[in-house]
Formats: C-alpha cells, sequence, structure tokens
C-alpha cells in the first residue's frame, strides 16, 4: 500500500511542477493563489516544528524543557547563520549537553 | 549538448548543497526511524524528490495517518511548484516534451532559486535549459547520495542520540529566515498553536486544520495591511 501511496504522491508533485509548461493546458494563475502559497511552507513547517516540542493530550500540556532550550538556540543560529548545517548541529549538541 | 550552460548550472548549485545534504541524511534516518524498509526510504527519494513533503510523508505514515490527511499535506506543501512552475513556464514551453518532462520532474525550490536568474537574462540568447538541466541533475543526485548516506547512518545509530529532533531542527532553519514580517510570523504562531491544541483531533488532521488556519490568517493580514 506504500507503494501506490507514494507513487501517487509524487504525481501530484510531477503534476504541480510541469503544471504550467505541460502543453496540455494553457492555465493561468489567479493573483490571489500568490498571496495564499506565500504562506503554505512556513504554515505547514511551523505546525510540525510546534507538535515535535509541545504535546497536548485533551487534558494537559508537556514538553521536555531541554528541547525547548535547544530550539530558542537553533533559532537565534538560523537567524545569525541561515545554515541548516549550524542550525542542525548547534541544536543537537544542544541537547545532547543538557 | 551545450557543456558551458551544463556546467554553470552545476557550479551555479554547488554552494546550495550545504543545505540540502544534510536535510537529506535527516530524511535517510528520519526513514529508517519511521519504520520504513530502506528500500522504502531510498526509492521514496527519487518518486517524490522533494525535502519536506517526504518527512511530512514519512512522519504521517508512521503515525498511521489516512492516506487522505498524507495526500493533502503533501499536495498543499508542494502547491509553491506550481508558481516556480509558472514563472519559467515561457522559457520552457518552445521545448520538446521530453525536455519538458525531465525539467519538471527536477523543478524545486534550489533548481527555481538557482535557474530563474539564468532564465530571465539569457532565456532567447542561449540555451538556457541546459542550465537548468546541469543544476537539476545537481541537485538529484547530492539528494540521492544524501538520502542512502543517512539510511546507513539511520541503520547504525542509536536511539538515544535523539537524531529525531533533527527534524524540527531542520525546519527551524528553513522557516526562520522566512519570518521577515507581520503576517508571516502571525502565520507561524497560529499555526503553531493550533497544531499543539489540535493534535488530539482524530487521523491526523491537525495538520491541515493548523496549515490552512496560518495561511488564512498570514494572507487576510497581509490583504488588509498592505503595507506589511
Amino acid at each position: 500500500m506504500i507503494w501506490l501511496v507514494m507513487v501517487l504522491t509524487g504525481l501530484i508533485n510531477f503534476i504541480f511542477r510541469i503544471s504550467m509548461f505541460s502543453g496540455f493546458r494553457n492555465i493561468q494563475v489567479p493573483p490571489s493563489f500568490h498571496r495564499y502559497v506565500n504562506y503554505i511552507p512556513t504554515s505547514i513547517l511551523s505546525a510540525i516544528i510546534a507538535s515535535s516540542l509541545v504535546t497536548y493530550n485533551g487534558h494537559e500540556i508537556s514538553y521536555d524543557v531541554g528541547k525547548l532550550v535547544a530550539t530558542l538556540i537553533a533559532v537565534a543560529c538560523a537567524l545569525l547563520t541561515k545554515s541548516v548545517s549550524a542550525t542542525l548541529i548547534v541544536g543537537l549538541v544542544t541537547v545532547w549537553l543538557i | 549538448m551545450n557543456r558551458t550552460e551544463f556546467f554553470l548550472g552545476v557550479s551555479a548549485m554547488l554552494p546550495l548543497l550545504l543545505g540540502v545534504v544534510p536535510f537529506g541524511l535527516v530524511f535517510g534516518v528520519l526513514g529508517i526511524s519511521s519504520g520504513l524498509t530502506k528500500t522504502e526510504t531510498i526509492l521514496m527519494s527519487s518518486i517524490i524528490f522533494a525535502g519536506a513533503s517526504q518527512v511530512i510523508f514519512a512522519q504521517l505514515w508512521a503515525a498511521g495517518s489516512t492516506y487522505f490527511v498524507i495526500g493533502s499535506s503533501v499536495a498543499l506543501i508542494n502547491l509553491r511548484h506550481v508558481l516556480y512552475s509558472a514563472s519559467v513556464a515561457e522559457y520552457l514551453k518552445k521545448l520538446s516534451f521530453k525536455w519538458r518532462i525531465i525539467l519538471g520532474y527536477l523543478l524545486t525550490d534550489e533548481a527555481f532559486a538557482v535557474s530563474i536568474k539564468r532564465l530571465s537574462a539569457y532565456g532567447e540568447s542561449k540555451p538556457v535549459h541546459f542550465f537548468m538541466l546541469g543544476s537539476g541533475l545537481t541537485l538529484w543526485l547530492a539528494w540521492q547520495i544524501s538520502t542512502i548516506l543517512g539510511v546507513i547512518a539511520g541503520s547504525t545509530i542509536p536511539e538515544n542520540w535523539e537524531l529525531s529532533f533533527a527534524i524540527p531542527l531542520t525546519f527551524i532553519a528553513i522557516v526562520v529566515p522566512l519570518l521577515k514580517n507581520t503576517p508571516t510570523i502571525i502565520c507561524a504562531l497560529t499555526s503553531g498553536i493550533i497544531a499543539i491544541f489540535g493534535q488530539s483531533l482524530p487521523w491526523n488532521t491537525w495538520i491541515i486544520v493548523a496549515a490552512l488556519g496560518g495561511i488564512f490568517i498570514g494572507a487576510s493580514i497581509e490583504k488588509w495591511n498592505p503595507r506589511k
């Protein structure tokens, strides 16, 4: 089953990528589409970041203080360096040390 | 084959691999720890060929999400490729179908970022599709190799190394530089808060609810306050 889901997902990706120069249809993107699409990566990735740091079971919130501290340090590192490698290393080392 | 354009594309992509290779490693490790087989993890990098999508796919698959949630989350995160596709379309429309399929498959954030300048400057005078091919293939190869290395590492690194924490860290490295204006910051906060409190929603639908909430808030604030 995973293969079917994976191939269909890959196909959706491919269709998006080729959509505007496939040669089959001349599609125009409405201007408001830009406004929404610009927020998609920030929104989804923030949802994943938040849910992997703080969990909520319907009654109480739980989190790991060490990871929250490491997150703050990683945010500072990302602001300063804009580097994936540096942010990864600084964040992981902080969580190991704490 | 235009070697000049091809290798210009290759060398334009090389600096960006610094961000791509660690991400590929992280995905390889995550694939294994999510319970995917080595083959599934490695082939996902060529079937889906999109970093954040593959991570979301693996996480949601491991959490036992419905196929609908997996499919729509991945589709949502990839919708931005339609914009890239629109930006490069005028330069690629005249190419053969075979070229369009190959360059479509290779169109990623990084390939778009390095190609669009070349296309808009030399789109009419030079065979810039070789530039896109060079940059796209370089990224593709780096992504495959780093996934394989990640899979090898994921099968050997002990669990107490907290490598699952590498996922939020990688996403932090991507999102933080995007938080340049108020609507984007509010979008991130809204989505994060909905994600935390929505986690008990059935079928992992929190990811869609949180994403749509953040997008709607961000776009609405931008519309009401065009100064940003």
